[in-house]
């Protein structure tokens, strides 16, 4: 009996393991942020590819990738990736090298395309207010300090990229020297200084929606954060004040993860979701900024959309990927550093 | 029961442990030492730097074999690895090798010339150092660190103060625990005896209560928290009805706020190793004691909380070591301050791919848990001996 029982648990364990092989053919796989963008972009992009696509979210952390990377397990085939992410992932052979005889790279705006990523979307932040609790507020990043003028507490975002240029032009930095002064010891002192003034009426997000929070049940007066979500509110009826002229943006990448059993159809699949005529469906439930020349430059969609980015875009500082790929983990460290003490 | 039915039962847990615990464990300290970059991306370059005496410049041949590795490397795309490695030591070497990189076949000989043409930071000493000290194939450099030091030119030295973090970190992380550690037994204690002591269906309905919350996730629980504690939130509106204060209440990222959701979080985990404890004590020893002429407190003092013991050492053993990896309640409650370092562990892993960071903070945070635990065995132990 005794006998017959070890037998039985033997077999049962050995079934167990013979029977967990890997899965034969998955789903073109598609991530993305997540929130009521990707449904829209479920509905308008994903769905209308023509084959099955499966589309998930996730917040933008690249570890989970390299590891799929490393483990030759590829789950993920298309990702939107933040541009440091894009350059230093296609240095580390962590995304294919986009096809261009599928992709058209001849559509995309100047800047929006990459050896490893494809122009996705652009996006921003800037300052906004709630205009029912605080009918005046800065115009721009000097006035956002100046807190004689505008009491209240502010929100910026934990941590160092977007936060110390601001920091300078809350200090009177033209935009146009930002970067180069952001490069040197004594800019950095200065931005650290500025924040150091600001830092009692400071307090700072990590989530995306924590701006918007924070400033619907009064935590803060003043917030800087994502225009996307914030025209999104003012379109869905928020009374937010959003000052364009102080708009910081960047643009995020379609990538294909390397390694990818779905490698060929997901860039199909880019080449898809970058046509005007989907994105164009797109712009009409979403203020998006497309890396699309065709439809970022439509001037019924600029008309239709006052709150579209592109609009706006002009005015801003386009937050630049190479300096903070060059000195992000000091100054990131530094920002810890500071945040702690 | 036969010996080899035992081990064959035994044979998947012993799997499991070894697989699941053991092989991460020293994988995790192995990524912590670790230095395999250069050796694996500019082999030629590590074998003339490992030559090299590491006065003045290095010769014709460490630049040739530069300029020769890092435009390959670079074309198939195995650069990355290297430069954010360097980049780590040494913030500004990642440019330096790259614009080597990048200059391809074009660079022509004495490299010792056409190198530093191209980018001054080849011509400083200080940069081949940088490379040398990356030869590996293990280093200190992330255990050094993770605690706020560097192997400078001169041995070990401190980080600049602007940029020291982490020692602090972890005493807060260690602080907090203990503090929570604390008062999870001071509350559980009373509470599960007087679980204990309750008949049924009482003493089912009372443990319902403690364990429902458990099987919630942490993330509910401290969201829950987050809209208690909100500005505008019940626990305000409540003491600005009672008249109490006048203005609302800043609660939300404060100490007290991460204070309050953890210890609330990790009591049930406190309360069940006391209550399985006191359920198996004799009750015949305290009514003894009793008959024996000693009052209340000496019955508590000599015979209750000698035989609860074990269950508060376990008790506060798992709530010691579940607090001190705490992210996610400090992260939604607490403010900049009040950080504690799993989250930098996070940070490291998943957003800037530093795996020898984060490998580094972890062993560090291993061996801290070890030491409080081993020391609260040893002062228990020694408790427990004087008092036999």
């Amino acid at each position: 009996m005794k006998a017959w029982l070890g037998a039985l648990v033997a077999l049962v364990f050995g079934a167990g393991v013979i029977g967990a092989s890997p899965l034969a053919a998955r789903d073109l796989t598609i991530v993305a942020g997540g929130g009521a963008l990707q449904d829209h972009m479920r509905r308008t992009l994903f769905g209308t590819f023509g084959a099955p696509v499966v589309d998930t979210a996730y917040d933008y952390n690249v570890g989970p990738i390299r590891a799929m990377v490393q483990a030759r397990n590829i789950t993920w085939d298309v990702v939107m990736v933040e541009a440091p992410d894009l350059i230093r992932g296609c240095e580390d052979g962590v995304f294919e090298r986009i096809d261009w005889s599928v992709v058209n790279r001849a559509k995309f705006s100047a800047g929006g395309t990459n050896e490893c990523g494809a122009g996705a979307i652009g996006w921003g932040v800037s300052v906004f207010w709630d205009r029912n609790r605080h009918p005046a507020g800065p115009a721009n990043f000097q006035e956002f300090w100046d807190v004689q003028r505008f009491p209240g507490r502010r929100t910026l975002r934990r941590g160092a990229r977007m936060t110390l240029e601001i920091a300078l032009m809350g200090d009177g930095v033209p935009a146009a020297e930002v970067y180069r002064l952001l490069a040197t010891p004594a800019g950095q002192a200065r931005a650290f200084a500025a924040l150091d003034r600001l830092r009692p009426n400071l307090h700072f997000w990590t989530g995306g929606q924590q701006p918007i929070e924070l400033v619907n049940n009064g935590e803060v007066a003043f917030a800087v954060g994502f225009v996307g979500r914030t025209a999104n509110a003012i379109r869905g009826g928020a009374a937010y004040e959003l000052r364009w002229p102080t708009l910081l943006y960047a643009f995020d990448y379609w990538a294909v993860v390397r390694g990818s059993p779905n490698a060929a159809a997901g860039m199909r699949l880019i080449e898809h979701i970058t046509n005007p005529a989907p994105l164009l469906e797109l712009t009409k439930v979403w203020p998006v900024n497309p890396v699309t020349e065709a439809v970022a430059n439509d001037s019924d969609v600029r008309a239709r959309n006052p709150l579209m980015m592109t609009n706006h875009q002009a005015g801003g500082l386009q937050i630049d990927t190479e300096f903070w790929l060059e000195h992000g983990p000091a100054l990131e460290q530094r920002f810890a550093a500071w945040l702690n003490r | 029961m036969p010996r080899g039915l035992a081990a064959a039962l035994l044979a998947p847990l012993l799997l499991l442990l070894g697989l699941g615990f053991l092989a991460p464990l020293l994988a995790l300290l192995a990524t912590a030492v670790r230095d395999p970059e250069l050796a694996a991306t500019l082999p030629g370059t590590r074998a003339e730097l490992v030559a090299w005496d590491g006065q003045g410049l290095p010769g014709e041949g460490a630049f040739a074999a530069l300029a020769r590795e890092s435009t390959a490397a670079l074309a198939d795309r195995r650069l990355g690895p290297l430069t954010a490695r360097l980049n780590f030591s040494e913030p500004g070497l990642r440019a330096a090798l790259l614009r080597v990189a990048r200059a391809g076949g074009r660079l022509s000989a004495p490299f010792a010339d056409s190198v530093p043409a191209l980018d001054q930071r080849w011509a400083d000493p200080a940069t081949w150092q940088a490379l040398a000290a990356a030869r590996g194939p293990l280093t200190s450099l992330y255990l050094l660190r993770a605690l706020d030091l560097t192997p400078g030119a001169a041995g070990i030295e401190a980080v600049p103060a602007d940029l020291a973090l982490f020692r602090e970190l972890f005493a807060r992380t260690l602080w907090v625990s203990l503090l929570v550690t604390l008062a999870c037994i001071l509350l559980a204690y009373p509470l599960a005896a007087l679980i204990a002591g309750l008949r049924p269906p009482w003493s089912g309905i009372v443990t319902a209560m403690v364990l429902v919350p458990f099987w919630s996730s942490v993330l509910v629980r401290s969201t829950a928290w987050f809209a208690l504690l909100a500005r505008e939130g019940p626990v305000n509106e409540a003491l600005l009805a009672a008249g109490l204060i006048a203005e609302p209440l800043q609660m939300l990222g404060t100490r007290a706020a991460v204070l309050v959701a953890t210890i609330h979080v990790l009591l049930p985990v406190a309360v069940l190793p006391l209550l399985a404890v006191m359920l198996r004590l004799d009750p015949r020893l305290p009514r003894a004691a009793a008959s024996l002429g000693a009052g209340p407190w000496l019955r508590f003092w000599r015979i209750w909380l000698p035989l609860t013991l074990p269950g508060v050492a376990a008790g506060g053993a798992l709530v010691f070591l579940l607090a001190i990896g705490f992210y996610i309640t400090p992260a939604l409650l607490g403010g900049e301050r009040d950080q504690l370092i799993a989250w930098f562990i996070a940070q490291f892993l998943n957003r800037d791919v530093n795996w020898g960071m984060a490998a580094a903070l972890s062993v560090w945070l291993l061996a801290l848990a070890g030491a409080v635990l081993a020391l609260a065995g040893l002062l228990a132990g020694d408790a427990w001996r004087a008092r036999r």
